[in-house]
């Protein structure tokens, strides 16, 4: 029957199944691939995807650096500087415009046209204003991202009740108690889901930046290897990178859960 | 045994008059509340109740006329309702609960609201806790007052109908308000529900007419906003009918100038122990559907109102 629930068992033993077909397909396709060529790189054996994990991560010879820590380093520095910056902006703005009527009607129109706009195409604007250095890659995730939270913030606030935001004020709660102890509770389970929507978006920046302009980054080093088909360094970093994703996606679920425990339930 | 006192006015409505645009809702709504009444508000669907409703709740003032409160004994002129205030409860049919709070935290918050600053919160975090801890503990003692002794760490979606009025009252009555608001408070409600819920606020009002009775001032004043005849003359002590089925061509006017007060006598006051029959209020139930509701006979203002100046 259509949307029929499962048992967490028989989920659980569904997603085995599916990474098992992944990795049993990748193995199939190296080995067939490594039978009419034995020296291919771009669909590398599980023995040399490990060697290409070990060249990430022993000391490289000419650099006297790990190329992972370094990549690590400033990819993440990179990542969190924009994300932290794009979130703080994005509620601070959601939250003006949507409960400040005048604030809507100045900001929406340009955030409106902004969110429309791919930060990636707009890369040579971020060059031109904040150089090639760190700031360029924070601004681009930060610019990149505040158009799509901002809405959803300010989106969460004006779907508020307003005959709770009234009972607000009979209990006695001032404008900014309103904004913060009920306004705010309300956004956060939706803020938290839009950042999980939004971490994916805020690793393209990043990484099509470091594609092009970066000197180190996990851009940097996939582009560089990507170069001399050195894809045994590229998939490891690839893995990282999903596996980052999945493991943010899960600890804001967790966030939302342990925080918010009234959301599911609300939501229905 | 002390006299039993005569309550004071609590609310007075002042020719209060309310238009959106070309459309004319109300027209010189004159009302005096006393102390611990509990009046019941009804009229026929677009009349404009809920937008009085608003007026005294001060979320939406009134074009002409005012709201004045009589609960400060210091300021015997009153005070004017310009916005809404923790002088005032409010009880609504939906969303009368915020969804990010336990059944205590829903009844606390009002207290930690009134009685800690946002300053408070966050330079003394410690002292707030301890204050916090207080509130909760008030909470779940005015939970139990309302028979939800068990449901203090229910969130919203997960209580019933009926549970979450309970604590949508409690959360106001904590606050003790000069003047409690409720807005088809049991509309979305099955039938036996409802019948428990109006038993408790019978039980309320009994405790109201025990305070009088020692000479003592009634701690609850309440208006409930209803469509149903019923309730509205069981709950209430006093029944006011708001309407535009007036005869307002006899006062000289082209067009409905908004519906005004038509109706405004007492109720008949029940106990808890005394049976739900509706039958014991029919002569008064059908001349207030003839006097409010029926658009064919256009009452004159003032006929069917005998306690407006009762004060």
């Amino acid at each position: 029957m259509i949307r029929r629930p499962i048992s967490g068992q028989y989920a659980t033993v569904l997603s085995l199944i599916a990474i098992a077909l992944l990795i049993a397909g990748y193995t199939w396709l190296s080995h067939r691939q490594h039978q009419r060529n034995p020296d291919d790189t771009t669909i590398p054996s599980w023995k040399q995807l490990a060697g290409g994990v070990r060249q990430a991560v022993e000391v490289n010879k000419r650099s006297g650096e790990r190329w992972l820590v370094e990549d690590l380093k400033a990819s993440g520095f990179r990542l969190a500087c924009g994300l932290f910056s794009g979130i703080a902006a994005a509620v601070a703005l959601g939250m003006f415009m949507g409960c400040y009527t005048p604030a809507e009607a100045f900001f929406h129109p340009p955030l409106a046209l902004l969110a429309q706009s791919p930060p990636t195409a707009a890369l040579a604007v971020f060059f031109v204003l904040a150089g090639t250095g760190d700031p360029m890659f924070v601004s681009m995730i930060g610019f990149g991202i505040l158009p799509a939270l901002a809405m959803s913030v300010f989106l969460a606030v004006k779907e508020f009740p307003e005959e709770l935001q009234f009972k607000a004020y009979t209990l006695g709660a001032s404008h900014l108690e309103v904004i913060w102890s009920v306004l705010f509770q309300h956004v956060l389970p939706k803020l938290l889901d839009a950042i999980r929507l939004c971490i994916g978006p805020a690793m393209v920046y990043l990484i099509a930046a470091e594609m092009v302009v970066g000197d180190v980054g996990f851009g940097y080093r996939i582009r560089l290897q990507s170069k001399l088909l050195n894809m045994s360094v590229v998939y490891p970093y690839l893995a990282l990178l999903a596996g980052f994703g999945f493991f943010a996606d899960w600890g804001l679920r967790w966030l939302r859960r342990t925080w918010c425990p009234w959301f599911e339930g609300h939501r229905g | 045994m002390k006299t039993p006192a005569r309550p004071s006015c609590l609310l007075e409505s002042r020719g209060i008059s309310h238009w959106f645009g070309q459309k004319r809702v109300l027209h010189d709504v004159n009302v005096r509340i006393r102390r611990g009444e509990f009046l019941s508000l009804v009229g026929p669907s677009g009349c404009g109740k809920s937008t009085y409703f608003r007026t005294i709740v001060g979320t939406h003032l009134p074009r002409a006329g005012e709201n004045r409160l009589f609960h400060d004994p210091a300021r015997p002129e009153g005070e004017i309702v310009a916005g809404p205030g923790r002088d005032r409860g409010i009880v609504y049919q939906h969303y009368s609960l915020f969804p990010f709070f336990t059944a205590q935290e829903n009844v606390a918050i009002g207290l930690t609201l009134d009685g800690t600053s946002m300053g408070h919160r966050f330079l003394r975090p410690f002292d707030f806790r301890r204050c916090e801890r207080e509130h909760m503990e008030r909470a779940a003692d005015m939970l139990r007052r309302v028979r939800l002794g068990d449901a203090l760490r229910l969130y919203p979606h997960e209580m019933s109908g009926g549970m979450k009025q309970r604590v949508a009252l409690a959360q106001s009555m904590i606050m003790q308000p000069a003047l409690i608001l409720l807005d088809e408070p049991f509309g979305a409600l099955d039938e036996s529900t409802r019948e428990e819920l109006q038993r408790m606020l019978i039980e309320l009002h009994s405790e109201n007419q025990s305070a009088i009775r020692r000479g003592e001032l009634p701690s609850l004043t309440l208006i409930i906003v209803t469509h149903e005849l019923n309730e509205a003359l069981y709950v209430g002590d006093r029944v006011v009918g708001l309407s535009q089925y007036w005869d307002w061509k006899s006062e000289g006017h082209e067009r409905c100038p908004g519906a005004t007060i038509v109706y405004d006598k007492p109720a008949p006051v029940f106990e808890v122990r005394d049976s739900r029959d509706f039958e014991q209020f029919k002569n008064q139930r059908d001349e207030i559907r003839d006097v409010v509701f029926e658009p064919k006979t256009p009452s004159r203002r003032g006929v069917h109102v005998v306690s407006e100046n009762g004060s």
